[in-house]
């Protein structure tokens, strides 16, 4: 039985991006230690401010209440998916509380079928879809990239085929196809950060 | 290139969650295919966060001990959650329309065990149907090279998004990524010229109006006609 964390509400009308940086550093100690003191803190600052938010949304206390619970069991629980690189604590924990209010009003509906909020921003998914090299990994088949290739759109499927597979520079491609030297660069960007995200997304694919 | 893009009403009600279903799900799946709107959906979630975080009352300190403690008796979460990879199988994330697959943006992909065959319709355009789970009449459409649909207005709204390939509608010229949307104040008649032709994903909410020539006597049908 767990006695006395202290839990300490902070009165104060610190905004959420002043103690950005404070938070941030407790959470990753959540993460890496399981440390219930930094919970507590992060618990302190952020569950009574998303009460406020989930009272106007929810319109009800006991609603609320779950919103809020839900939403720091999954701090408490997945604060190793929080990477401050990418967004402000507040942001993130945001986030979480908007994607689960998103779904209980729809369970609330009976809508089962509905679309849910994992569809629509992953945010709680272990792989995010954020672009990186790692997730090309050996289970990504040449064959699958391949496939993948042939799903680009035409003229991105032509500029990248030119310059990665007939070793053309970007110039000489334009040219050929008289088009603007930019054109070709924004399409390569374009196709591979689409290559990329299809790449990643395939990895979140299945269940 | 992208041209047409949801509000920035539309984006900032999508990082709210505060969008329908269906327009959710069509800003979402844009987003996937266009960078620009998934930054604006990032700095309008951070504003929106610092927004909503700000306030607060401070009552409650019974309950929310209770609470945190319930809380940190939780385990932390299995990493080992993680999905499974299904290596080699590209099925659910791509539709196929003969023998030719189409990568789906992420967003659409939960519709792929939803999808219905294909079935060729009038003016070389094939339309797949697609059980969304919640209202709104939905279809992937393909448009072979030179296939159009006829000219109509909406009584409802319709959104369609750009899959792969190009089509005009008499009022614009449309792209791979291009968010569009149209009411009954629009009356338009799509058609494609792109060699490769043209996959959108539409959905309705009410049956088409056609307004022009024979396709007037579709009328009556429209509810059969891309349902
Ligand atoms: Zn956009």
């Amino acid at each position: 039985m767990l006695v006395g964390i202290p839990l300490e509400q902070s009165n104060s009308a610190i905004k959420p991006k002043e103690c950005a940086t404070e938070m941030s550093e407790y959470i990753v100690t959540v993460a890496e230690k399981r440390c219930k003191k930094s919970f507590a803190r992060v618990f302190g600052y952020f569950a009574p401010r998303l009460r406020s938010y989930a009272l106007k949304q929810m319109g009800n206390e006991a609603l609320a209440m779950e919103l809020v619970q839900d939403t720091m069991s999954n701090v408490w629980q997945k604060a190793h998916l929080f990477n401050a690189e990418k967004g402000s604590p507040s942001t993130w924990i945001f986030t979480i509380a908007r994607n689960i209010r998103f779904d209980m009003l729809r369970k609330l509906q009976n809508r089962k079928e509905d679309v849910c909020s994992d569809d629509l921003w992953p945010v709680l998914c272990e792989q995010t879809p954020d672009a990186n090299e790692t997730s090309l990994d050996e289970q990504i088949t040449l064959e699958q990239i391949g496939f993948l290739f042939e799903a680009l759109p035409v003229k991105q499927k032509a500029v990248i085929e030119a310059i990665y597979i007939d070793g053309k520079s970007q110039q000489e491609v334009a040219d050929e196809l008289s088009i603007p030297l930019g054109t070709v660069k924004s399409r390569t960007r374009l196709a591979l950060q689409r290559l990329k995200g299809m790449l990643n997304s395939h990895d979140q694919v299945s269940s | 290139m992208i041209k047409f893009h949801p509000s920035l009403e539309q984006l900032s009600e999508f990082a709210e969650g505060s969008l329908s279903s269906v327009e959710a799900i069509m800003v979402s799946a844009h987003c996937d295919m266009c960078e620009r709107c998934q930054q604006v959906v990032a700095s309008e979630t951070e504003r929106l966060a610092e927004d909503v975080l700000d306030s607060f009352d401070a009552r409650q300190s019974s309950e929310f001990e209770r609470m945190l403690s319930s809380i940190t008796q939780l385990p932390p979460s299995d990493k080992s959650d993680r999905p499974s990879r299904t290596t080699g199988s590209c099925e659910k994330f791509t539709i196929e329309l003969d023998g030719r697959q189409f990568v789906l943006p992420r967003t659409l992909r939960r519709f792929v065990d939803k999808t219905g065959n294909w079935s060729s319709l009038v003016g070389r355009l094939w339309q797949a149907p697609v059980d969304l789970g919640f209202p709104g009449v939905a279809n992937f459409i393909y448009m072979e090279r030179g296939g159009s649909v006829p000219e109509h207005t909406h009584r409802g709204t319709e959104y369609t998004l750009v899959l792969d390939g190009e089509f005009r509608d008499g009022i614009n010229a449309y792209d791979t990524g291009d968010f569009i949307y149209m009411d009954g104040d629009h009356t338009h008649a799509p058609k494609s010229e792109a060699t490769k032709g043209c996959l959108v994903f539409s959905v309705v909410d009410q049956p088409l109006h056609f307004t022009s020539g024979l396709a007037r006597l579709l009328n009556p049908f429209s509810h059969m006609f891309f349902r």
